[in-house]
């Protein structure tokens, strides 16, 4: 990786302001207000008490390094209940009348888009972590800091296929099966393009609607397929049900991926051993290497157990939190401004270094399309470990 | 009052050209967007009883008609608001025209179906229309406001208007009133000239359209959207929350439930305290309940209701004409048959009723006298036979045109709407009879008829406060605010005390010199030798003899029925 | 063309999610049909017998703990009969209060558990049993039987004893049935006692089978609702057979199409069933 000037301005601005207030010394004057919204309660609320942890987290030492430009900050976090229109409105009682300086990201594709529309209403930067389908991103001042690509659809069933080809009997029959949900069902649509391209073969395709109960009827269809390799379109809690009723009847694929599996449930399960999916970050090295966020696993895992959450590793979801706001600390530190358009004019020519790689904001609509940060983990004996691209992998990890 | 509400509208409509925060017109827009919701849902819910729990997939069509039109389609966004509102309704219309002749698909099986249209229409949705990832809605926007958020506000508030408007419009027509009496109890609504098929089409398709408006201006607000957060039940239970906690039995009950579930809703966005707000929500939600069983504005009202005092004094006399006993057949009944799983209840019944009499229909219990009513009123349809009124056929004709026609009927067991008043009771038949009167010319005709039967100084209570005789002589007085020409009393007399007999006499002969004709079914037979200008006797779903009272009563077949069989 | 062995298994996943529709709605359908109370706190009550079951599994195998937690539940239901009855609520506000206590459970579920899902462990779950060419279940078998036993057993004291004579003569007619004897009162804490009771049944089951989060309270309402009314309301088999058919049809639809058309035929199937034999299955 070539280190260029932008990226050593960016790197430095973070280690002066880590550097410049030794111990004692304390941020002063009125906090900066940085207001966002999370779904606290309703169907996303599983998700949202880990992006809350993380970001508290984040506010905190923050504050502990001096603030941001010398001043504290301060987290206006209000709840959208899992409602596009309240995030929408919230957003918009944020910005009009609770006068926050800067917004952050809300969670999930439904409730980015209202922020979104309402930050390019008043001309806010907006940065968002969990953003599904980039095509629908439209407005110049949004940069994700998940590390997402462009074409979702495309690379991240590339890193998949790469990761299975790696397996120690390479697939070449493959059964989609895919929720309706609408980001992890365009991936599984670009999937299959991306299978027939690799010259692997589809043995069956199947679409179920999102928040399925009975899996009993898609698990017997897979095993009559006989695949060598489960696509699995699945989020949140449905890998578990389609996995429990594939032991129901005494099946359990030779290899498969679920794309964005809730870690914790999974974990357990014997027959989720060896599944893949895709993440940013996992709790081993070389993530970290960097003491600082060595420092932030061990906080988070001791905060989530405080909150009662029962998988306290930092990965995917706590980690694109923390590099939101790592790419927003970055922005205002090396701007000197709070002024959204010099930050948003700032974010397009440079990059910055968040906890799973270098974010950059240069291609079509403020994503970069053909690459990417994400990686594909493993369940290894009870626990996620990265296993492709190989610089990420967790020390002699090997993909099984 | 007048100016009040013009200066608030003055207001409302002021708020996206004041400069204030967006955030205001942005809740505000939550807040009407419930508002419409909610009261949409009542209209026919609430008024006529029919429990739909399907609201959410007709918002639902009308968010996705707009965001498939403009998103993906690239149509102008006003014009597809109509067409989200009138593809609501086909379906709503579609669905009730089927439903709503089904006589069993009342209560809980209406809200089934209308749960089960939910999901049909989302399954529809998600793979015809969709496809599975969401629809981008980027409409430009009218620049009707200084921002997007006023002009979504703005077209909100007119919707807003609209429906409340038309709640209020309905809450006091003749629409409404029907529908109410709907709600009470459809089959007497029916027969009272009420027609109960076409009100609640018109008022499904009503409530459709609103919920399909107030989609479509909601896909544009939303941006974008998904199958999933869009046909809820969660939006269903949601409506029935808020009409309920405002009142479902006042136009304007929703709109005050949903003004405060919105507000309690959004008062807990705070993020520290989200979850204790959840709790608390439904804590209050409780308490408020209890406390104000009516709901919110129905126990308020209740509350500052004035006694509205009974008029001192009936302005008109009542019509008085004398009938001569024509001899000329008013009602002619031939080879009428009706089955019931098996069991003849009527077996080609033969009858004819003269202008100006009143007959006597005697016999005993189970010999289909009930049965006759109940036909000739329109309630059950024939399985053969004719039956003539003024010449016109009947038999085919739903009830209330039976009961336009200048038919009506008393009930053996008084079948008083329960939730109307005494006067509202009464008030009804004159809206829906022969000649058809607005709501006031219709009171003031309930009020003669109160006076006529005494009841004037209970005008304003609820049946359930009135004792048996009382409940006997409202269903009088019902049957004969519409003026019929023809009249059917069954079973008037039973369970008064001898004194209150004498009373109902009386006012029977009354009423007969008024000009009705009417068909007598009673069991006292002191009653029906003194009354009645002949007699008819009914055993087993046949008329047996036909006569002058005396003459009938000495026949051996009918003494012969009569004997074995107990009677008074 | 699906294969025999396919179809079969697919139908017998069907019967057992349809067992567990009949389960959650055995005990709405009896408060509904004869208390005439709406109860959606049934859900959340069953969801935190879920919870119960789970929270204590490792110290206590879950049939202990529905030992425990069965009659603590039956005193919830007591409580809430006492305080419906109390304010006279009426079956529409009966909606709203228990839609309040639901929201109060759920929110104490977060709480406690957080949002996040859990499962438990359990050692029935890796029990399975090969029957000629079809795998059944024992975590399966026991919600069908447990509902199976619950529904006819219900059925068969509201058919046969003196108990279930009265109850039906207070369904039929409260005031007529009091005149005659029958205390309706006690049975009115007893319908709602046993109609608590089976929702820890009920939470059982889902935590044996199914996995836990706060928002799943909310998933199951619309499914468990249609078979209910399906079912007719009051009537103990009813929300078991309509639970089955939904599950069975659903089934066989993912069977032989994609699985994303299932809730359109299975509820079609409902639409028209009440269309052309309003009768329904009773």
């Amino acid at each position: 990786m070539k280190i260029n000037r932008r990226r050593a301005l960016a790197a430095g601005g973070a280690i002066l302001s880590a550097m410049a207030l030794p111990g004692g010394l304390r941020a002063q004057g009125k906090p900066i207000r940085i207001g966002s919204t999370l779904p606290l309660t309703g169907p996303l609320a599983s998700l949202a008490i880990i992006h809350k942890v993380t970001a508290e987290i984040c506010v905190e030492n923050l504050n502990k390094r001096g603030g941001l430009l010398g001043r504290p900050v301060e987290w206006v976090l209000r709840d959208d209940q899992s409602k596009p229109e309240l995030t929408r409105t919230l957003y918009e009682q944020l910005i009009t009348s609770d006068n926050v300086d800067l917004i952050q990201s809300p969670y999930a594709t439904a409730s980015i888009l209202a922020a979104m529309g309402v930050a390019q209403r008043y001309n806010k930067v907006l940065l968002h972590t969990s953003f599904g389908i980039p095509r629908l991103a439209k407005y110049d001042m949004q940069f994700q800091t998940a590390g997402s690509p462009f074409d979702p659809e495309n690379v991240w069933p590339n890193h998949i296929f790469d990761a299975a080809a790696k397996l120690p009997k390479p697939p070449k029959t493959v059964a989609v099966v895919t929720s309706k949900f609408p980001s992890v069902h365009a991936i599984s649509v670009g999937a299959r393009e991306v299978l027939k391209k690799r010259g692997l073969t589809e043995v069956l395709h199947l679409e179920y609607e999102f928040g399925n109960r009975d899996y009993g009827a898609i698990a017997s269809r897979v095993k009559e397929a006989n695949p060598d390799f489960l696509w699995g379109g699945t989020n949140g809690i449905d890998p578990v049900l389609m996995l429990e009723a594939m032991k129901k009847i005494d099946y359990r694929p030779p290899a498969q991926v679920h794309l964005f599996p809730a870690p914790g449930p999974m974990l357990k399960m014997p027959e989720a051993q060896g599944s893949l999916a895709l993440t940013t970050f996992e709790s081993h090295a070389p993530f970290t290497d960097d003491p600082t966020i060595a420092q932030f696993v061990k906080t988070y895992a001791e905060r989530a157990k405080e909150a009662g959450i029962p998988y306290t590793s930092v990965d995917l979801q706590s980690a694109i939190m923390y590099s939101a706001w790592q790419v927003l600390e970055t922005a205002v530190t090396s701007t000197r401004s709070l002024d959204d358009k010099t930050i948003g004019a700032w974010l397009k020519k440079n990059e910055v270094k968040v906890l799973f790689g270098t974010l950059r904001w240069n291609g079509p609509q403020n994503y970069v399309e053909g690459a990417d940060l994400y990686k594909v983990k493993q369940l290894q004996q009870g626990r996620w470990v990265v296993v492709h691209p190989s610089q990420w992998a967790a020390p002699g990890a090997k993909i099984t | 009052m007048k100016t009040l509400l013009a200066v608030g509208a003055a207001v409302l409509c002021a708020v996206p050209f004041v400069g204030l925060p967006a955030f205001y017109e942005s809740f505000l827009y939550l807040l009407l967007s419930a508002i419409v919701l909610a009261t949409s849902w009542n209209l026919l819910s609430g008024y006529s009883g029919y429990f739909s729990f399907g609201h959410g997939a007709f918002f639902g069509v009308g968010v996705y008609t707009t965001a498939a039109l403009t998103g993906k389609l690239g149509w102008n966004f006003l014009w597809t608001l109509p067409l989200a509102a009138l593809t609501a309704t086909v379906l709503g219309v579609a669905l009730g025209a089927v439903v709503f002749r089904v006589r069993a698909l009342r209560g809980e099986l209406f809200a089934l179906l209308t749960l089960a249209i939910t999901f049909v229409l989302a399954t529809i949705a998600l793979n015809a229309v969709d496809g599975g990832p969401g629809i981008m809605v980027n409409a430009d926007i009218p620049k009707l406001a200084p921002t997007a958020s006023g002009v979504l506000y703005l077209l909100m508030l007119a919707a807003a208007a609209l429906t409340l408007w038309t709640a209020y419009a309905m809450f006091h027509s003749r629409f409404g009133t029907g529908l109410f009496a709907i709600h009470d109890d459809e089959d007497v609504a029916e027969v009272m000239g009420v027609p109960t098929y076409r009100f609640k089409l018109a008022a499904f398709a009503i409530s459709c359209a609103l919920a399909g408006l107030a989609g479509g201006i909601h896909a544009i607000f939303v941006s974008y959207v998904t199958v999933a957060e869009t046909f809820s039940i969660a939006l269903a239970v949601n409506v029935v929350l808020m009409s309920a906690l405002g009142g479902t039995r006042h136009w304007l009950g929703p709109a005050v439930g949903a003004v405060v579930i919105t507000i309690l809703l959004y008062a807990f966005t705070s993020g520290n305290a989200a979850v204790a707000g959840r709790a608390l929500t439904g804590l209050i939600l409780i308490v408020v309940i209890v406390a104000m069983p009516a709901g919110i504005l129905g126990q308020s009202l209740k509350y500052f209701r004035k006694e509205s005092k009974p008029r001192s004094k009936v302005e008109e006399d009542l019509p008085r004409q004398t009938v001569k006993i024509s001899g000329e057949p008013l009602l002619v009944v031939r080879g009428v048959a009706k089955a019931f799983k098996g069991v003849q209840a009527l077996a080609g019944v033969d009858l004819e009723v003269r202008r100006g009499e009143i007959l006597g229909l005697v016999g005993p219990n189970g010999s289909g006298k009930s049965t006759l009513i109940n036909v000739v009123s329109g309630h059950y349809a024939v399985d053969g036979g004719s039956i003539r009124f003024e010449g016109g056929e009947l038999v085919g004709k739903p009830a209330h045109r039976i009961a336009r026609a200048g038919i009506a009927r008393t009930y053996q067991i008084p079948r008083p709407f329960p939730q109307l008043t005494v006067l509202q009771n009464v008030a009804l038949p004159p809206m829906f009879g022969q000649v058809v009167m607005d709501r006031a010319a219709a009171e003031r005709e309930a009020w003669r008829w109160l006076a006529f039967t005494g009841l004037e100084a209970k005008a304003h209570r609820l049946p359930a406060d009135l004792n048996l005789h009382e409940r006997k002589f409202l269903e009088l007085a019902r049957a004969l605010a519409s003026r019929p020409k023809l009249l059917f009393l069954d079973e008037v007399l039973s369970g008064l005390t001898p004194s209150e007999m004498d009373g109902a006499l009386r006012l029977i002969r009354a009423i007969r010199d008024q000009g009705a004709t009417i068909v007598f079914v009673e069991h006292v037979m002191r009653a029906v030798m003194e009354l009645t200008d002949r007699v008819a006797v009914l055993t087993y779903g046949k008329a047996i003899a036909e006569g002058v009272p005396a003459e009938v009563m000495r026949n051996p077949d009918v003494v012969s029925a009569y004997l074995g069989a107990a009677h008074v | 063309m699906p294969s025999a062995t396919l179809l079969g298994q697919s139908v017998l996943s069907g019967v057992f999610i349809g067992a567990l529709y009949g389960l959650l709605g055995l005990g709405l359908s009896l408060s509904w049909g004869m208390l005439r109370q709406v109860n959606l706190a049934h859900f959340a009550l069953a969801f935190l017998g879920g919870y119960l079951t789970f929270q204590l599994s490792g110290r206590l195998d879950p049939f202990v703990t529905l030992a425990l937690i069965a009659p603590l539940f039956f005193l919830a239901g007591l409580a809430l009969h006492w305080f419906l009855t109390r304010f006279s609520v009426t079956l529409l506000n009966t909606l709203l209060v228990t839609f309040g206590i639901t929201s109060i459970i759920e929110a104490g579920i977060q709480w406690f558990w957080t949002a996040d899902f859990h499962r438990m462990e359990n050692a029935y779950a890796a029990v399975r049993w090969k029957v000629g060419p079809l795998f059944v279940s024992l975590t399966d078998v026991m919600t069908l039987g447990f509902a199976l036993a619950l529904s006819l057993g219900v059925w068969g004291v509201l058919r046969f004893t003196d108990l279930g004579k009265a109850i039906r003569a207070m369904t039929e007619d409260a005031p007529i049935a009091a005149a005659f004897g029958v205390n309706e009162r006690l049975l009115g804490y007893l319908v709602s006692g046993l109609a608590a009771a089976v929702a820890a049944v009920a939470g059982l089951c889902l935590a044996l089978n199914h996995t836990l989060a706060p928002v799943q309270i909310y998933a199951w309402m619309g499914v468990v609702f249609a078979a209910v009314m399906m079912g007719g309301l009051g009537r103990p088999i009813g929300p078991l057979v309509a639970g089955i058919v939904i599950g069975v049809s659903e089934a066989i639809t993912m069977a032989v199409t994609n699985p994303t058309w299932a809730p359109l035929v299975s509820f079609s199937l409902l639409i028209a069933i009440l269309l052309f034999r309003p009768a329904r299955f009773s």
